[in-house]
């Protein structure tokens, strides 16, 4: 039944694609509200959480009678296996996706995104829109993915500790660098990284004014060797070599853990790490939460725990990574204008004010101000830290094959050599060789 | 090697007549059995290394989080909890992707043995033209590598699905189609020494006593094979029970995701959180359970089936 | 085996309608065509053209001739990733084999008890799904909490406290290994004893009284005799190690160093997916098949021939 199968069923699919503009056409010029359907929402990971998701799919189904959202979840770790697979695929493609920041701009170059016109980008925000994240979704001056959220990492410390020791948070980053190696022991990392982390490294790369890698014209150069990267790298290793008890390849560890009390309040393994916002809920003295089981209170104890922003080389803000997603509609979606009625919901000052509510950092720099107050309208230092680090805070290189780097893992391989004590201008050239190319997607 | 030291001293004087024979077999009965206890005790040593990683797991499964980064671990349930089954199994899709899991094995193991049963026969019955080809083929074709394949199993998967979604992705067929692709080579294989174990004079024989081809096929030849198919079964479930790669893209939808595919995403979810071991080996119980269950349903007949199949090679 | 053979060569049924087998084949071959069909010859024609992400999303791929073969073979990354494959799949296979060879052994020697321990044992590491097992040694061997480092620092190695197994290349093969010889010995161990079980008592009973040592009965009655599942078992290790990819990812997952950790099946996979290069993935795909079959070349012939005998 099935050798031949293949061959009628493919087919049939043309003759089927053939017919489903038909559908396109209908909805289009009836103008005004698009005929029903299902549109799906691929999510990446749980930081949307429960409510946040909620609200869409309620918005959504209440401002597009007959229409419904689903959401489903997807794991970052194989996001792009299945964004490669499923977006070329006019039948199963999710209608709207969310995509990490760094992996946007790979998925713009092949085309896998629809354009969004200037009309509907101004209608969503325009240029209060995170601009380094709506750049990672351009091409040239046509925007494909906007920015969805953004998270900007910054310091938690042990104040106990550190205070203890009679340190001070530090000023510059020499300063940070010299108190950490203070701080640790056999049994405790002043500052506990992995080695092969290299989305905290590279903020000793940025705060020393380097670069991972230029664009000129259309190409696009790897600058490790640049005197100034090499010159934050070599700080980073003596940080890592002096102040993190962690193995070299250790990476996206749960930081957190390092400085929480030990079991039966043994000593922490760490005094400081760097770690996104939410981090926060993590870390703290156990507490019991409404179901019972036992919860972390959230940094309550301020004599204990305490945060602060990374500083730079000459004092200020180091400029550090902005971690975060991009959403996008994609270009094979049967329901393009119930997609762009969702972006219209996810850009509404409602769910902007939610993000920004919820720890995320709203894609609308209007809603920043959000963050910076609690509930009751009392300053909020996680809120203040997390916008001034993410005023300062920069991409990775919006190249074509930024993807391709990540999916092979060279950063992290690169900063593990250096965290083993490799020459840091030696592997700077030698890596710069092997990213240029790849970088300009020419290994695919 | 274990062997060798079974009867060290075995050397024994040339054999005479049968009766001085059981007296030198009684004489030296004592010191064979001191090296059946050493080896016997070898055995359960190696039991308990074998078993630790289950029973690591199991122990792990029941215990706190917080105990498991203790100092110092225990080696007893001293702190026992299902709080860590229970936190797994609220809310986790545990339940349909187990159902999924489920519906994927049962029917590749059907289509596997179905096929590789009849393809068996065929070639352990029969000599005929492209017999050896065949055979080479079926062995080469377990030696591709899967990971590239699986870009073009989506395309065709979502090509067939838009007119038979019963075949298409996010379907229990067609992932078992898929499935029944990889593994019906190496039952074949499998089975094909068992098939040729059974001798086709008992049919004939059967079919001189009057019963029809077929009945004599179901009633002699059948019943023998079943160990064989047992075994063949087991090969089968293992491997659709394990598969991950090729589910994770063919079943994209949330909902019809498989065991290992729920099991990677719980872990990869719970090292966003740092990692709760103790959610985690509760989970890695939870989708070996099943497995185990099965094996010991049908552990007397796999081993026969293995019997049957190890002479035959 | 030759016991069954003067049985078969009067049973193989020339006269009748040679159109039985091949239909009793045809569901075999047809399901093979359909699964495997489509994607071995998109490997094939892929290998051929140059595909990357663009053409993934539609652009239509041009024509490459063996571009991409020329390609990978003066990339450097592939002679270690090979290397290192045929390395770890050969010291796997044997070790399997030889663990799992003792292991039967031994069960044909001791007592009922312990057999049936061992067999139940075995069972239950066999049973342990693929995903589970290297999650559980994932935690066994987890630097900071994991046992065995417990373990070597209470016997006095103290240079075990927070070791990082995974983060070393040899190390990590170690792990590695270990997970797979665990899952794999007990599918070797049970072929081989139900071998064993072939052999009477009274033959080995009788070969000992005619004053056989241990070693001789060994190497004259036992081994002959599982000779042919050995080889079966040994030629399956060799073709499923050299496949190994799920347990290394897994493993990797934990933070490893990943190019110098690649065996060919996470090479292929990273080269496709990983970076979207989807013609030299295929073309690297399409070099291993080749590869693995030169490799089994001489047994598989060895095989045939004792089929035909």
């Amino acid at each position: 039944m099935v050798a031949t199968g293949v061959a009628t069923s493919l087919t049939l699919a043309l003759a089927l694609a053939a017919c489903a503009p038909a559908d396109d056409e209908g909805t289009g010029e009836s103008g005004g509200t698009p005929e029903a359907g299902d549109i799906t929402l691929w999510l990446a990971g749980a930081d949307t959480n429960d409510d946040l998701r909620k609200y869409l799919v309620d918005t959504f189904a209440e401002e597009n009678p007959g229409s419904t959202l689903t959401i489903e979840e997807q794991d970052w770790t194989d996001l792009v296996t299945k964004l490669t697979t499923a977006l070329p695929d006019a039948a199963n493609t999710p209608d709207v996706v969310e995509i990490g920041n760094t992996q946007a701009p790979t998925f713009t170059y092949a085309g896998a995104f629809r354009e969004i016109s200037p009309e509907l980008y101004d209608e969503l925000g325009g240029d209060k829109l995170l601009q380094s994240f709506v750049d990672a979704g351009s091409i040239d001056e046509t925007k494909y993915a906007l920015p969805y959220y953004y998270g900007s990492r910054y310091m938690f410390y042990r104040k106990d500790i550190w205070q203890k020791a009679g340190l001070e948070v530090p000023k510059t980053l020499e300063e940070f660098g010299d108190s950490v190696k203070e701080l640790t022991s056999k049994k405790q990392s002043g500052f506990a990284m992995g080695g092969q982390d290299w989305r905290n490294g590279i903020s000793w790369v940025f705060a020393n004014d380097g670069e991972l890698a230029v664009k000129d014209g259309d190409q696009w150069t790897s600058t490790l060797s640049d005197p100034n990267t090499v010159k934050g790298l070599e700080q980073w290793q003596d940080v890592f070599e002096n102040a993190s008890n962690l193995p070299a390849t250790a990476k996206d560890e749960a930081y957190w853990d390092f400085i929480n009390d030990g079991t039966d309040g043994g000593a922490p393994e760490g005094a400081t790490i760097m770690a996104p916002g939410w981090a926060r809920w993590s870390i703290g003295d156990l507490t019991k939460g409404d179901d019972g089981k036992e919860v972390r209170d959230g940094m309550a104890d301020d004599k204990k725990f305490d945060i602060f922003a990374l500083p730079g080389v000459d004092g200020g803000v180091a400029p550090v990574f902005a971690g975060g997603s991009n959403v996008a509609v994609s270009a094979k979606s049967q329901h393009p204008e119930l997609a762009e009625n969702l972006l219209r919901i996810i850009y509404s000052d409602e769910y902007q004010t939610m993000l920004a509510k919820a720890g995320l950092g709203p894609a609308n720099t209007d809603f920043n101000k959000l963050m910076t107050v609690d509930a009751d309208g009392n300053p909020d230092k996680f809120g203040e830290v997390a916008v001034a680090t993410a005023e300062a805070s920069k991409l990775t290189p919006a190249a074509p094959g930024w993807a391709a780097v990540e999916g092979a893992s060279v950063y992290e391989e690169l900063f593990q050599k250096i965290a083993e004590g490799g020459d840091v201008t030696a592997l700077a050239k030698q890596y710069d060789e092997k990213l240029t190319p790849m970088l300009n997607g020419q290994a695919g | 090697m274990t062997a060798a030291t079974e009867t060290g001293t075995g050397v024994a004087a040339p054999a005479a007549a049968p009766a001085v024979r059981d007296a030198a077999a009684v004489a030296r009965r004592p010191r064979p059995r001191v090296g059946k206890i050493l080896l016997g005790a070898l055995g359960v040593v190696l039991s308990l290394v074998w078993a630790f990683p289950v029973y690591w797991m199991l122990l792990s499964a029941v215990t706190p989080d917080a105990r498991l980064r203790a100092d110092t671990p225990s080696f007893l349930p001293t702190h026992f909890t299902l709080a860590n089954f229970g936190s797994v199994l609220t809310g986790s899709g545990f339940g349909g992707a187990l159902r999924m899991s489920l519906m994927v094995t049962l029917v590749t193991i059907v289509l596997v043995l179905a096929f590789a049963f009849l393809a068996a026969l065929a070639i352990s019955r029969w000599r005929f033209r492209g017999r050896t080809s065949f055979v080479l083929a079926v062995l080469f074709i377990q030696m591709l590598p899967a990971e590239g394949l699986f870009i073009a199993q989506y395309k065709m998967l979502s090509t067939v699905g838009a007119s038979a979604p019963v075949l298409g992705l996010n379907s229990v067929l067609g992932i078992s189609v898929l499935y029944t692709a990889m593994l019906v080579p190496f039952t074949i294989w499998m089975l094909r020494g068992f098939v040729a174990g059974i001798p086709a004079e008992l049919e004939e024989a059967a079919m001189v006593d009057g019963l029809s081809r077929t009945k004599a096929f179901l009633r002699i030849t059948f019943p023998l094979l079943a160990p064989g198919l047992v075994a063949s079964g087991v090969y089968a479930f293992l491997q659709a029970w394990n598969e991950f790669t090729t589910a994770l893209v063919i079943l994209p939808a949330e909902s019809r995701q498989t065991l290992p595919i729920w099991l990677r995403s719980f872990l990869s979810a719970s090292a966003n959180r740092g990692i709760d071991w103790g959610e985690v080996m509760a989970a890695s119980t939870l989708i070996a359970v099943p497995v185990i269950v099965f094996f010991l349903f049908v552990q007397g007949r796999m081993t026969s089936g293995l019997v049957a199949g190890a002479v035959k090679g | 085996m030759t016991i069954a053979t003067p049985a078969s060569t009067i049973a193989i049924r020339r006269r009748r309608q040679p159109a039985t087998p091949y239909l009793l084949l045809l569901p075999a071959v047809l399901i093979l065509l359909v699964g495997l069909g489509y994607p071995v010859y998109w490997q094939v024609v892929t290998s051929l053209q140059e595909y990357g992400m663009m053409q993934q999303f539609g652009a239509p791929p041009t024509f490459a001739g063996l571009d991409n073969y020329a390609r990978i073979f003066s990339d450097e990354r592939l002679l270690p990733v090979v290397t290192r494959s045929l390395i770890f799949c050969l010291v796997n296979a044997f070790l399997t084999v030889a663990i799992g060879l003792g292991l039967a052994l031994l069960m044909k020697a001791v007592h009922g008890a312990v057999r049936i321990t061992m067999q139940v044992v075995l069972l239950l590491a066999w049973a342990t799904p693929l995903v589970a097992a290297v999650t559980v040694f994932r935690w066994l061997f987890d630097y900071r909490a994991g046992v065995v480092n417990w373990l070597l620092v209470q016997i006095g190695l103290d240079q075990y406290q927070g070791y990082a197994w995974l983060a070393q290349p040899l190390t990590f093969f170690v792990v590695a290994t270990l997970v797979i010889v665990w899952m794999s010995v007990p599918f070797v161990a049970m072929s081989l004893y139900a071998g064993l079980t072939q052999v009477s008592e009274e033959v080995l009973e009788a070969a000992r009284l005619d004053g056989a040592s241990p070693a001789q009965i060994l190497r004259h009655i036992l081994l002959p005799l599982v000779r042919p599942v050995l080889a079966i078992v040994l030629l399956l290790q060799i073709i499923w190690d050299l496949r190994v990819f799920a347990q290394i990812r897994l493993l990797q997952d934990a933070g490893a160093p990943i190019s110098e950790t690649n065996l060919l099946g996470n090479f292929i996979y990273e080269l496709g997916i990983g970076s979207q290069d989807f013609s030299g993935a295929a073309a690297v795909s399409i070099f291993v098949l080749l590869l693995t079959v030169l490799l089994a070349a001489p047994y598989v012939r060895s095989l045939m021939k004792e089929d035909a005998a």
